[in-house]
């Protein structure tokens, strides 16, 4: 059975496919931060990498540093097959609860 | 976009504490790439250290957080128990307390060093937990003498001790957090050394 992934962990795992060959933990961060349109942790984001790769979800390797950076290296995250399951396993959750509805919900709560 | 410009020196090198080594050279770059790139030139030096120093407490605080909030519950619940269900004997109930504490500063350090791969993360979470548990217990101690303070209670507050040790043990938790937060770090970092081999 695929992993059950939170809310962040999937907007983490999104930001990654989204990013392809680019998502290292910045471009991660901003991209995380422009979906969900409010300011996030770095750490909040760090933690939730080292969790999916504990996990297996993902994989990630050094790059090289730039100026910018001090020199110091990027580490750059990968979805790995693991991980594409558990996506779309949540997806699928999703798709399923809302099946017969219509969206945005209407009337009186 | 400036390539000199560096936050303040202190939080790196605490940053540099409470980070495993695999992570140091990717988090911290990342961290200065968005200082330098992104939040100097849009909020200029100050609010941009600010910043800094906020995403680098960011590292440390979570389980402190969560560590402080706990000891400071678990003194507000002992001190109402003391207050308004007063015992005769308050040895029982002043072992359980003990051990919860010393249990909530042990785990707190050691989840900050399982987490940082460093005992010292261990060390910073036990303090941050103390002087957060201590601020939380010096409110609701106020709040508890806000609600009730009947001759009845006065009199049970004497009888635990008086109103000088509940404002005042409080702050003499620094110390307790520092040792117990460096030997669950310890434990938190020897154990992920395990994990990870």
């Amino acid at each position: 059975m695929a992993e059950t992934l939170g809310a962040f962990e999937q907007a983490v795992l999104l930001a990654i496919v989204r990013l392809g060959d680019d998502a290292y933990g910045r471009a991660i961060l901003k991209e995380v931060q422009a979906r969900l349109e409010r300011d996030v942790a770095a750490g909040a984001v760090h933690a939730t990498l080292e969790r999916l790769e504990d996990k297996g979800l993902i994989a990630s390797r050094l790059g090289s540093g730039t100026p910018v950076r001090g020199g110091r290296a990027r580490r750059f995250y990968r979805l790995q097959p693991k991980g594409l399951r558990a996506l779309n396993d949540a997806r699928a959750a999703v798709d399923s609860l809302w099946r017969g509805l219509r969206w945005p919900l209407k009337g009186s709560v | 976009m400036s390539t000199s410009a560096t936050p303040p020196g202190w939080a790196e090198t605490l940053l540099r504490v409470v980070l495993g080594p695999g992570d140091l050279d990717s988090v911290s770059g990342d961290l200065l790439e968005e200082y330098r790139e992104s939040i100097l030139p849009a909020r200029g030096q100050r609010r941009a250290d600010l910043w800094y120093v906020t995403q680098v407490l960011g590292f440390v605080s979570p389980g402190a957080c969560v560590g402080g909030a706990l000891f400071g519950a678990a003194f507000v619940a002992r001190t109402a128990l003391d207050w308004f269900a007063p015992p005769s004997d308050f040895h029982a109930r002043a072992n359980v307390s003990t051990e919860l504490g010393v249990a909530i500063l042990l785990a707190t350090g050691f989840w900050a060093a399982w987490r940082s791969h460093s005992f010292v993360g261990g060390t910073i979470a036990g303090v941050a937990a103390a002087v957060i548990g201590a601020g939380v217990s010096l409110v609701g101690a106020a709040a508890l003498l806000a609600v009730r303070h009947d001759p009845q209670t006065m009199a049970a507050i004497l009888g635990s001790g008086g109103l000088g040790e509940v404002f005042t043990l409080p702050l003499m938790m620094v110390l307790p957090g520092l040792l117990l937060g460096t030997v669950g770090g310890l434990a938190g970092a020897a154990g992920r050394k395990l994990h990870s081999a």
